[in-house]
């Protein structure tokens, strides 16, 4: 007798209804019935519109936005198809939820990515696939398999083919604080260039106060990467170092672009010639307001990842490649 | 008392003032705000090591943020070496959901606001690809005879809503919670959910004294339960006070919205009873069955006043003329709005209960001893 064969469902909370429309649409899917709405006290309400029973189920929802009503959106609907005996339950989380807060830096301070994790394990994902964690030992935070996919090829792509200079081998990658420094120069071994590095001096959250270039950038165009981008005080800050030590051009590409409070404002008033995110958060409305914003799109990766995991794939060939 | 510290939530800090004050603490202190990126930031300045730690938090207000910031809270205390860490949810959230958005008439449900309707479409849109990527195979069982499995299940399959409820428990636990305290819970067997100790408390002798005190003749008084899920509340509390009972229900015989009403109360006061208020839908519309059936003066007292959307203005326009309601949730902003509103106060019997849990005394005998009821 054959074994039934369990197809797949890929569902989306509100949180990035385009993000999960592009994944879907690229492995030529339509996205699941459910209405995800919030009742007049607040209260999140999911309803499942078709059987999920011994299915595959895919429930994409990056923490950005009202992160705790999204981060709701995702136990529930997760705790939904756990109730309606999904065989298997994936949590698509491209950006974290409280990804920074990984460690007790201070006297009771929370682990609340750790919390996080939990929460997610006792709704009852059964896996999890996300991009660039702030921190990649938030895997460790789990006991069940995280896929911890990496935006580096989609920026490799990028920088190859939308940032002029680079094949006058005039880039330098810059690393805007010693914490990325590893993410940076794994990209300029890659693209074989040279690298920079950015020390910071950081009292305060969110606050930065002087910075010291490591590394010559003069006459050259500067790539700033890194993780995520919040308020884009380091970024801003680490471009005017940059063009105060000669560079020519400032370009920052960063995978998380969440450009809350008035990033912005921060980045049209700054040195920088364009930020480059890409689309694990939504950012259509940030980009009216700033045309320096340029998008990445992802999707591609996060959809290859679901199909090799649905298919029992192995997806490491990700981790070096974009998906054609 | 010794070895114990209560924070506040940032749903409810005025109960928790005066629960404090009853109990003569002052709140732990600690900053509760948001990352720009509205993550939640919990921090503590008060040390939890080896101590009893109570968090209030009620579920009210901007519900899934409140209910975080509680998780991240008690995880912070469970991290740092808390002894026990106990919650004070006064109304617990997420505890009474419909299984559809949908009333059996066909209308929308009234707690979902206008503005997400448009998500519903999403339940019976058309695909627009074609097949999945694997089709579902016809799978023959043997010896079963013949059962076609259908290739198609989306236009058959009834939509059905998630009650979280279950969920919201889990969490609590696993976030490292070691008792809950909670008042009136819609469902009595929502306890069985959670795998540790849950005490309920019951808010039916603190309504039982203001009847006394505050309705003049009570005993010629109707206690009424709005909907036949209320009638056990209802008849318990008439039982307590031997009053006499009336039962709206919802005539779901026929399929429509009409409401009948069994018992008499033809120049009566009625006193409509009921554990949540939330849109005033089924308690603005029993009261007004209750007025076309003579009765001459309605009250409602219900312990956890929500009154989301636009539940002030159809109190402010129904044929109920006082509403009195628990401060489980924050009433300030509700009574400015409508003055029929009246607020009894639910500190005593938390703060008392705190007490008791500290000291490792019975929660239960506190309704036969204690001074809280006596006139």
């Amino acid at each position: 007798m054959d074994a039934p064969s369990n197809s797949i469902k890929i569902f989306a909370g509100n949180a990035h209804m385009e993000l999960a429309k592009l994944i879907a649409r690229r492995l030529n899917l339509d996205l699941a019935k459910a209405a995800v709405l919030k009742y007049t006290n607040n209260e999140t309400s999911v309803t499942i519109g078709e059987s999920v029973r011994d299915e595959d189920v895919y429930i994409i929802q990056p923490g950005c936005g009202d992160i705790n009503d999204n981060l709701m959106e995702l136990l529930i609907m997760i705790h939904a198809c756990k109730t309606a005996s999904a065989r298997r339950i994936t949590a698509v989380i491209p950006c974290f939820f409280y990804a920074r807060q990984d460690k007790k830096d201070k006297s009771r301070a929370p682990i609340s990515a750790k919390l996080i994790a939990n929460m997610l394990t006792v709704a009852g994902a059964n896996h999890v696939i996300t991009m660039d964690l702030h921190a990649s030992q938030i895997q460790g935070f789990f006991d069940i398999p995280v896929d911890n996919l990496y935006a580096e090829p989609s920026t490799l792509k990028y920088i190859r083919e939308c940032i002029p200079d680079y094949k006058e081998g005039k880039v330098v990658i810059v690393s805007p604080d010693a914490g990325g420094a590893k993410r940076a120069t794994s990209i300029a071994d890659r693209l074989d260039l040279e690298f920079a590095l950015i020390h910071k001096e950081r009292k305060k959250a969110n606050f930065v106060s002087r910075m010291v270039l490591v590394g010559d950038v003069t006459g050259k165009t500067a790539v700033l990467v890194d993780d995520m981008a919040d308020t884009c005080g380091t970024l801003g800050k680490a471009a005017q170092t940059l063009v105060e030590n000669g560079a020519t051009k400032v370009y920052a590409i960063v995978t998380h672009g969440i450009l809350s409070g008035k990033a912005c404002e921060v980045i049209n008033n700054s040195a920088l010639t364009q930020v480059v995110v890409t689309n694990t958060i939504p950012h259509e409305d940030k980009k009216k307001l700033c045309p320096k914003i340029a998008t990445i799109d992802v999707s591609p990766t996060i959809a290859e990842a679901i199909r090799r995991t649905h298919n029992g794939e192995s997806v490491s060939y990700l981790f070096h490649n974009v998906p054609a | 008392m010794k070895n114990i510290v209560i924070f506040s939530g940032s749903s409810h800090p005025h109960l928790t003032d005066l629960i404090c004050k009853q109990l003569d603490l002052v709140p732990g202190k600690c900053n509760l705000s948001k990352f720009s990126n509205q993550e939640t930031n919990v921090e503590l300045f008060e040390s939890v090591r080896e101590k009893d730690i109570f968090i209030v938090q009620s579920g009210c207000g901007h519900v899934n943020d409140n209910l975080i910031e509680l998780l991240i809270m008690i995880s912070a205390c469970k991290i740092t070496s808390a002894k026990r860490i106990v919650c004070v949810i006064p109304s617990f959230p997420y505890s009474r959901l419909p299984n559809s958005p949908y009333t059996k008439n066909g209308n929308t449900i009234s707690r979902i606001p206008e503005s997400e309707k448009s998500k519903l479409l999403n339940l019976t849109r058309k695909p627009e690809h074609g097949e999945p990527i694997k089709q579902k195979k016809n799978v023959s069982i043997t010896n079963l005879g013949e059962i076609p499995a259908s290739n198609d299940h989306s236009g058959t399959y009834k939509h059905w809503t998630c009650r979280a409820g279950n969920l919201v428990a889990k969490m609590i636990v696993e976030a490292g919670a070691d008792n809950i305290i909670t008042m009136d819970l819609h469902d009595p067997q929502f306890q069985g959910f959670f795998d540790i100790p849950v005490d309920n408390l019951s808010s039916q002798l603190l309504i039982a004294k203001y009847i006394k005190m505050n309705i003049p003749d009570y005993q010629q008084a109707v206690i009424t339960s709005p909907d036949a899920g209320g009638a056990k509340r209802a008849t318990a509390l008439a039982e307590l006070l031997k009053m006499t009972v009336a039962l709206v229900h919802k005539d779901r015989v026929f399929h429509n919205d009409e409401m009948s009403l069994v018992g008499d109360v033809k120049d009566k006061v009625c006193i409509i009873i009921d554990d949540i208020i939330d849109t005033s839908s089924t308690i603005t519309r029993a009261a007004q069955l209750l007025v076309n059936n003579g009765a001459k003066k309605i009250y409602a007292i219900i312990t956890h006043a929500i009154l989301s959307g636009d539940a002030i203005q159809k109190v402010n326009d129904s044929c109920i003329d006082e509403l009195i309601v628990s401060n489980s949730i924050p009433q300030d902003e509700h009574v400015k709005a409508c003055t029929k509103i009246k607020v009894f106060d639910i500190a005593p019997l938390f703060a008392e209960t705190i007490r008791r849990i500290h000291n490792g005394e019975s929660v239960s005998t506190q309704y036969k001893n204690s001074d809280i009821y006596m006139e």
